[in-house]
């Protein structure tokens, strides 16, 4: 699993990064180069989750891929792909399943805190519904303070907070498959039964640990967002999100074309519908890029267009339009090097 | 109230253990106290008790932040709330609360680092301290197994807290370090509790294997053939997990390795999975062990060598502390004493890192260099007895020579422990007298050089799981005692 997760991050950095950058992103160093980097790359959903990893772990790992030749050394620890490198990573592609929702850089800081107190919140009710004592299965005194004052905040009888947070998460591991469903209840801690382990859940499944940890990263990230977004539904698990995740604040006509977007319309569409020119749903694209961070400019500036600004605007040092679209040539607009450098921006800002 | 209708009240015990009554009736007669209570002792009791008893808070500084955890854990669960650990993982918000009303708090944990902090000493200063004890207070001495320097300078900031009562605790002491212990800590009128360290329960088996692939047999068939929970001692981290992954190999269920460069929560959930016998075997490091109070383990192997006696007999002892017969193996292949060399000699600061460290001595420095937690606080404590006045080239040779004392120090503990093997008298004798106790009484079932048969110690019971996986939907309705929940044979919920 893991010669794969370096292969691919080394299929991203394209040569142009050491073993120690693919180290730094993985176990989610907070310098503004990784930030950057993760950002520049694309590899911003796997920054930070690995965070246990060695340095000496991928060089060992980087030595089994130059073994197997799938990389070549092209500098001093940096690494290309070869073309049997590029097919195993091809083929690998559709098995890792935890790239559908793993958002690393939006919430590394934040998932584990929220695990502890769902994880926590569960142990204790299973507990108080079956009438039991337990030890708590976390130490963070955080987390154990924060859990305290919400049960004493409730209103509701246990029993019913139990069947409310069963249903709310009833609804989220419905939504998922088998296997993802199975992989987070059997993390679960309650009543008679600790929690598994990443390590015996693979054990269960016959799949690598790491496997687990990312699938099990890419669950919370997905139930993270969904109660986020559709709290309306989620109001008890709400409760253990809205104060870790900072709140985007878009303007109120800027998160209209957000929610548009987020349908599958494209500009034109949303301009007609809403009645608004051009020119204003592209600056509220801009406000939506500088601001949110999940948010991907891809649909709207291709790849080789966005490392081109970059790589300009890097150069010159500037952030003025003007002096960029001369470097990169006429036939990249405004909008897009305004996107571009939004992205770069709110990157910069966090 | 009579000091057992307290206990009672307050713990739920009929009666004190060995040595319990007689240590709490000296520390609430304002002694200082020094006491060695046999593992798995209840050493607890001896300062938890008086907390209810002295008006004034009770200052536990102890060693380890899990050790820590886990009493204020086991505080917590038995209704006392206030109990609070100051250590660096403390949020900011409870330190805040906690530095404006220290007075507040019966028992007060704190790591011997937290006590540097002149923050938090001049809190502690404005309670009211009514008895300071030092769990693990081995660690205080520089001749014990575990130095921490820190601890060095408990001796001052008891006296900076206007000297209150001091009860130092340990389980495994020699005379030499109990001495230390005295003098360091500053204790005046001492009171002396020494109990014997031997447990009469907990039979010693040591077996010299021929090859490195026959001890790993004897492993393997120990671990089948031995009623459980059992834990298994290696020497590093990787071999944890190998071992666990081997006997997993061979069908083993409940296995799990535990070390401290595991996750935290990935720890914990194995921790707690064998306190709730959901494991049968931990294959572990030395990190594995300490606070957790498990009642029924049932034995305890030795799959390498241990660098002396202290850490063997706090090792073994985790077996039984339900009085029950509990049994101790030791593995051992030629050439094993090697690998604790190279620990000792890796834990050991290099005379290019002692140039370095006396010549750039900051901590900026510290991860170029090189140099582990370990190093780093030995080479402080030697660096700050060392006078300014020294030459740099003066000092490092001062320190080298303090590291080589400690490098010789630790290979004379390494031949005591070979000699343990070797010496063809009785193993229990062997470890009192290494403490310079002697022992009363021999058990029926003693140790391999006395012979006991292993008979009793089978596997006699294959206990049901008391859980089996039904898919996601029904686990999760059973973890929230949904009505729709099929109760099904095998899972004991069914009540």
């Amino acid at each position: 699993m893991l010669p794969y997760l370096l292969l691919y991050c080394l299929h991203r950095f394209n040569g142009e990064r050491s073993l120690a950058a693919v180290y730094h992103l993985l176990s989610g160093k907070k310098s503004a180069q990784t930030l950057q980097d993760s950002k520049w790359f694309q590899l911003e959903h796997v920054f930070g989750v690995c965070k246990t990893i060695s340095l000496l772990e991928l060089e060992q790992t980087a030595q089994e891929l130059l073994m197997q030749k799938w990389i070549v050394s092209i500098d001093e620890r940096s690494y290309m792909l070869t073309e049997a490198g590029r097919r195993e990573l091809e083929q690998w592609l559709p098995s890792a399943r935890f790239f559908a929702h793993l958002n690393g850089s939006f919430y590394h800081a934040v998932d584990t805190l929220f695990w502890y107190r769902l994880s926590l919140a569960v142990q204790t009710l299973s507990n108080l519904v079956h009438r039991y004592k337990f030890a708590p299965i976390h130490r963070h005194e955080a987390t154990l303070a924060w859990v305290k004052k919400y049960f004493l905040s409730q209103t509701k009888p246990a029993h019913d907070l139990a069947q409310a947070l069963y249903q709310e998460l009833h609804a989220l591991c419905s939504s998922l498959p088998e296997e993802e469903a199975t992989i987070f209840t059997l993390r679960l801690t309650s009543f008679e039964r600790i929690g598994w382990t990443n390590e015996q859940i693979a054990l269960f499944f016959r799949k690598d640990p790491l496997y687990i940890q990312l699938m099990f990263q890419h669950l919370l990230h997905y139930m993270m967002k969904r109660i986020e977004r559709e709290s309306h539904l989620f109001p008890v698990l709400h409760e253990f999100v809205k104060d870790l995740v900072k709140p985007v604040s878009l303007t109120l006509s800027a998160q209209k074309t957000y929610e548009w977007l987020q349908k599958g319309k494209t500009i034109a569409e949303i301009a007609r519908i809403r009645k608004l020119k051009r020119n204003t749903i592209e600056d509220h694209i801009v406000e939506i890029a500088a601001n949110v961070r999940e948010f991907s400019i891809e649909p709207f500036v291709a790849e080789e267009t966005r490392r081109m600004i970059m790589k300009e605007a890097t150069r010159l040092g500037t952030r003025q339009l003007k002096k960029i679209r001369d470097a990169v040539g006429h036939h990249v607009s405004y909008f897009e090097i305004r996107l571009v450098l939004a992205k770069a921006g709110e990157l910069r800002a966090s | 109230m009579h000091l057992e209708q307290l206990l009672e009240k307050t713990f739920g015990y009929r009666t004190f253990r060995l040595g319990q009554k007689e240590i709490i009736e000296d520390v609430l007669g304002k002694y200082d106290v020094l006491a060695m209570l046999p593992t798995g002792g209840g050493k607890s009791i001896c300062y938890q008790l008086p907390g209810y008893v002295l008006g004034g808070n009770v200052l536990i500084v102890s060693p380890l932040v899990s050790l820590m955890e886990d009493q204020v854990q086991q505080l917590r669960m038995r209704g006392e709330k206030r109990v609070i650990a100051l250590n660096s993982f403390l949020p900011d918000e409870m330190k805040k609360a906690a530095l404006a009303n220290l007075r507040y708090f019966r028992f007060i944990y704190a790591s011997p680092e937290i006590l540097q902090s002149p923050l938090w000493l001049q809190a502690l200063k404005k309670a009211a301290i009514a008895l300071f004890v030092v769990d693990e207070a081995h660690c205080i001495s520089q001749w014990g197994p575990d130095f921490r320097p820190d601890f060095l300078k408990l001796g001052m900031i008891r006296a900076q807290l206007g000297h209150p009562p001091c009860l130092a605790l340990t389980a495994t002491a020699t005379p030499e370090v109990m001495n230390d212990v005295i003098e360091t800590l500053q204790l005046t009128n001492v009171r002396k509790h020494i109990y014997p360290v031997d447990r009469q329960n907990i039979a010693i088996q040591v077996e010299c294997v021929a090859s490195a692939d026959e001890k790993l047999e004897r492993l393997l068939y120990y671990a089948k053939t031995l009623q459980g929970p059992g834990i298994i001692y290696v020497s590093s981290r990787q071999w944890a997990e190998t071992l666990a992954r081997k006997l997993q190999a061979e069908g083993m269920e409940g296995v799990a390795y535990y070390h401290g460069g595991m996750d935290p929560e990935q720890r914990m959930l194995v921790q707690q999975q064998f306190l709730c016998d959901q494991l049968q075997i931990v294959c572990c490091t030395n990190a594995f062990g300490m606070g957790v109070n498990k009642e029924n383990v049932r034995y305890v192997l030795h799959f390498h060598l241990p660098g002396q006696m202290e850490a063997y007999v706090q090792e073994i002892g985790r077996a039984g502390r339900d009085g029950k017969n509990s049994l101790a193996i030791l593995l051992y292949t030629h050439g094993d004493e090697d690998m604790v060399q190279s620990l000792i000699e890796a834990e050991l600061p290099t005379e290019e890192q002692i140039r370095l460290f006396v010549e750039h001595g900051s901590s900026a420095l510290r991860s170029m260099l090189g140099i582990s937690d370990v190093q780093w606080r030995l080479l402080q404590y030697l660096f700050e007895k060392e006078a300014s006045a020294h030459t740099a080239e003066e000092i490092v040779a001062n320190l080298r020579e303090a590291i080589d004392r400690r490098r010789k120090w630790k290979r004379k503990k390494l031949e005591q422990m070979r000699l343990f093997l070797f010496r063809p008298s009785c193993r229990r004798e062997q470890i009192v007298s290494y403490f310079h106790q002697s022992l009363t009484n021999k058990p029926e079932n003693c140790c391999d050089r006395c012979t006991f048969s292993l008979e009793s110690y089978r596997l006699k019971r294959h206990d049901e799981p008391a859980w089996t996986f039904c898919g996601w939907e029904e686990e999760l309705k059973r973890i929230f005692r949904n009505e729709e929940y099929t109760w099904i044979k095998g899972n004991k919920s069914n009540r």
